[in-house]
């Protein structure tokens, strides 16, 4: 038998796809210590935070962002039968049902943090161009207010999603859209990201951008605190939703223990702490102590909108003719 | 084993190859599309307006092209000035650059007042078109140039003497006989801007969508799966019509005609003024300040100069943005490139080897066309749709595919099989036959002969398909962004999170990832331009005839 050089060729074409199945079987074969908690984009967890985690638990935690709490929330259930990650932190109440109806979790979703997704000004400049800055969401199509907003796609971002559902509430099925209308011709910049829009666009932000009111959460002007103690910033406290995020272990999961030990350190007094800081979001824990600019500056809304509708039902007609205006 | 059994494991190991990697995800697609009430979720206005939209700025976008593109077809390659190399070099680092990096540069220019009203005021539709003639400008330039030279220039001297103008000779004299190079440089062009992804994804914004990111949205935000399905299908059959019809029209042409190249071309001189504006003014505004602007915000910080954005690429961004940093997405690409290429090159030899096995049995004849053709599809299948059938064929079931590293190498290993194919295979039928009859008669064995007389004649163009491949391996966007997450996560990936996610140092990070890959395709460029000889400018290796996108 003579081995031409001709016969490797299908020989190791063969050994590639051979090869394919045994790596995949053997992929996250890093040893059955690592996790794998995957988030949407604005998650932020410290480096302490995630050592502690190491350290406490036996295992060791990767972290993965896959986009907007919509697109992860899809992109699971695209890959259930081979989940991306173990864990899964930052669906929504705007999502969570479509995350249940899909079997995505093994046993149930564990809420995390809350906050209110409100409208943001910022005070220096309204208090410059000697401008009564608005206090209800309604106002915002005023010719007063023309060009001032910065919101995010509520295609591409949970609270762009969330306003769109409060907008439902507040201005009921038959005359939302009108107020769409008239916020588009009011000048509104739809940027695709909370962060974008917040960190980008936003006058009152870091990012120093040309806009004074934008769609964040009724915590941020405490992230904004100057040094003469006085918040850049403050909340439109009228028409805010509530947002609820919740973590789970998925479905087939190589790794469910140790998912379950990650949905339970989200829950520990260490990382619920950390939840104002580092995501400008209400830990779900009771008596996790707060931080102090947070009583001055971080108010929850009296009355919100919007979280107590069908949003599974809904979210596709809506997000058509969302789009449909904006287009 | 003997010569047949050899034979047919080669057979089953191709076909197999590119049955269960190509046609599994495809006949998901297709049933998936074909199985809902696909004709309604295409047949939305929505959808209709998205593929209009996919047209008329392919169409303007290529047209743009050609207009812009003639007159420097003639400036580079039918007139000598001093920096022609250099200009060369210059207007092909767009075509090889990845798709997200072109996008990334149109981005920068948001930041220049008066240019960012222009392209960015009233709608983004000016930026993408302006970004397509960015990436496409050289295909047009090289093809029609190349054709340029060979043409004989005694008629438009002839013409000139009887006092015809410039324009009168270029538009009644010179434009016929480049029909064909200006018909199949446009078509590839239209090609390249109908399944253009990573340029309408970030410069769309989501506001406008072409059928490409409209397949990625339906997938990815609204998980519509039928929806999708209907626009993968309504994509394929879009880009396997224009490909037929470019193929045609390439077929009818004297393109592959050897003509020896005019030996002398002129200096530039006064009468070209119009054509030195023109393309000045493009190289100027649409070439130059892109790159320019992603340099000078690069090695910007706080506005001033500074390299923080360069040492900020060994982190992963704010907020903690990317779970691996770019260095090491850096990695993973050069490490997809090794793995796609090598699979390219086996599979892609492989199958040439077979279909180029000279037969007098009619069945074994037919079979070999049937592979051919089974090997040429891929090429109306754009990344993203076959990104999104390896996302739903191969996340469960007995091939879990989408769980291994791997994926990704082998999905851009896909696109680019038939392309190598479709560029060496003309090369090899190019072969003297008496090469093969005398070395038969001298009892070589088939494999001696392909491994000792074929393979070394044809070297130099496999290694072009070789170095091809690795570009599209490297630029590669729609299908890794399906198919690529966290620690998987490629250049172009990372690059796309962090534009799309501008806020802190994000920003400053994709412009100086950018400049430096800019950097690096600019450097290649001029190394290969510099290993050709000016004498014989007309072989432009980057186009081979129209292909799929590197997108």
């Amino acid at each position: 038998m003579k081995i031409s050089r001709k016969i490797l060729i299908p020989l190791s074409s063969i050994l590639v796809v051979g090869l394919v199945v045994t790596v995949i079987n053997i992929t996250g074969g890093k040893g059955p210590k690592e996790v794998v908690l995957v988030t949407h984009d604005s998650f932020v967890m410290s480096k302490e935070l995630i050592a502690d985690f190491d350290k406490t638990s036996g295992y060791t935690l990767n972290l993965i962002k896959a986009g907007d709490t919509g697109s992860l929330t899809n992109r699971l259930i695209l890959t259930k039968g081979v989940p991306i990650a173990d864990a899964v932190f930052g669906i929504d109440n705007t999502f969570a049902d479509l995350a249940t109806s899909n079997d995505l979790i093994d046993g149930s979703l564990t809420a995390i943090d809350f906050g209110d997704v409100c409208f943001n000004y910022d005070k220096f400049w309204f208090a410059n161009q000697k401008i009564a800055p608005p206090t209800s969401v309604k106002q915002l199509i005023e010719p007063t207010y023309q060009g001032l907003t910065v919101i995010s796609n509520p295609n591409t971002s949970s609270p762009g999603l969330s306003f769109l559902a409060a907008s439902i509430e507040i201005f009921g099925e038959s005359d939302w859209q009108s107020y769409w209308k008239s916020l588009k011709n009011n000048g509104v910049k739809v940027s695709s990201g909370w962060s974008d829009a917040y960190f980008v666009d936003f006058s009152g932000s870091s990012g120093k951008g040309a806009y004074p009111i934008v769609l964040s959460y009724a915590s941020s002007p405490a992230a904004e605190v100057r040094d003469d103690g006085q918040s850049q910033t403050a909340s439109i406290m009228d028409g805010c939703f509530r947002q609820t995020e919740y973590a789970g272990v998925l479905k087939n999961a190589k790794n469910p223990l140790g998912a379950a030990a990650v949905v339970k350190y989200l829950l520990s007094s260490k990382f619920q702490s950390s939840l104002p800081e580092a995501m400008y979001m209400y830990p779900i824990v009771k008596d996790t102590p707060l931080p102090e600019k947070w009583e001055k500056f971080a108010t929850l809304a009296t009355r919100t909108y919007g979280d107590t509708l069908n949003i599974e039902i809904n979210r596709k007609s809506w997000l058509t003719q969302w789009t449909a205006i904006f287009n | 084993m003997n010569n047949r059994s050899n034979l047919v494991a080669l057979w089953t190991g191709s076909l197999l190859f590119i049955g269960v990697l190509f046609y599994w995800p495809l006949g998901k697609i297709v049933a998936m599309g074909l199985h809902g009430d696909w004709l309604l979720a295409i047949s939305t206005p929505r959808v209709l307006s998205v593929l209009w939209f996919t047209i008329w700025q392919a169409v303007l976008s290529a047209l743009l092209t050609l207009a812009l593109g003639i007159p420097g077809a003639y400036l580079l390659y039918n007139k000598k000035f001093p920096g022609q190399r250099f200009v060369r070099a210059l207007i092909t680092v767009p075509f090889i650059l990845p798709t997200i990096v072109v996008a990334i540069g149109f981005t920068s220019l948001r930041q220049l007042p008066l240019l960012s009203n222009l392209l960015y005021g009233h709608s983004v539709v000016p930026a993408i078109i302006c970004a397509h003639i960015f990436m496409n400008y050289s295909i047009i330039v090289h093809i029609v140039g190349g054709a340029w030279t060979t043409l004989d220039p005694s008629t438009e001297s002839a013409a000139a003497l009887d006092g015809a103008g410039r324009f009168r000779t270029l538009w009644s004299i010179t434009l016929p006989q480049l029909k064909s190079a200006v018909i199949s440089a446009t078509a590839l062009v239209f090609l390249y801007c109908t399944t253009s992804f990573g340029i309408i994804l970030v410069l769309g914004g989501g506001i406008v969508n072409s059928i490409e990111t409209e397949i990625f949205i339906a997938a990815t935000q609204y998980l519509d799966l039928p929806k999708t399905s209907g626009l993968a299908l309504i994509q394929t059959a879009l880009t396997i019509i224009v490909f037929i019809v470019a193929q045609r029209v390439v077929r009818n042409s004297a393109m592959l005609e050897e003509v020896q190249a005019a030996t002398s071309r002129s200096r530039v001189d006064r009468r070209d003024w119009p054509a030195v504006l023109l393309t000045g003014f493009l190289l100027l505004f649409l070439i130059i300040l892109p790159i320019a602007t992603v340099f000078v915000q690069a090695f910007t910080h706080g506005n001033i100069f500074s390299l923080v954005n360069f040492a900020n690429l060994s982190g992963n961004g704010a907020r903690d943005l990317l779970s691996i940093t770019v260095g090491q997405a850096a990695q993973n690409t050069v490490r997809n490139m090794v793995i796609s290429s090598a699979l390219t090159l086996i599979i892609g030899l492989t199958v040439l080897f077979l279909l180029t096995r000279r037969t007098r049995k009619r069945n074994i004849y037919i079979f070999q066309r049937v592979t051919d053709i089974l090997f040429q599809l891929p090429l109306g299948v754009s990344s993203v749709v076959l990104g999104f059938g390896y996302l739903i064929s191969f996340s469960g079931g007995p091939l879990p595919l989408r769980a291994s590293w791997l994926v990704t190498p082998l999905v851009q290993s896909l696109l680019a099989i038939p392309l190598l194919i479709r560029f060496i295979h003309p090369a090899l039928q190019a072969i003297d036959s008496e090469l093969r009859d005398a070395a038969e008669t001298d009892a070589a064995t088939t494999s001696q002969i392909w491994w000792l007389i074929e393979v070394p004649i044809i070297r130099g163009v496999i290694a072009t398909a070789a170095a091809y491949t690795a570009i599209i391996s490297i630029g590669e966007f729609g299908a890794a962004s399906f198919l690529a997450y966290g620690d998987q996560g490629t250049l172009p990936t990372v690059l796309y999170q962090l534009i799309a996610r501008p806020g802190g140092e994000n920003y400053g990070m994709a412009m100086a990832a950018s400049a430096i890959l800019i950097a690096i395709a600019f450097l290649l460029v001029y190394l290969v331009t510099l290993s050709y000889s000016p004498r014989r400018p007309s072989k432009s290796p980057a186009y081979w005839g129209s292909g799929s996108t590197p997108a």
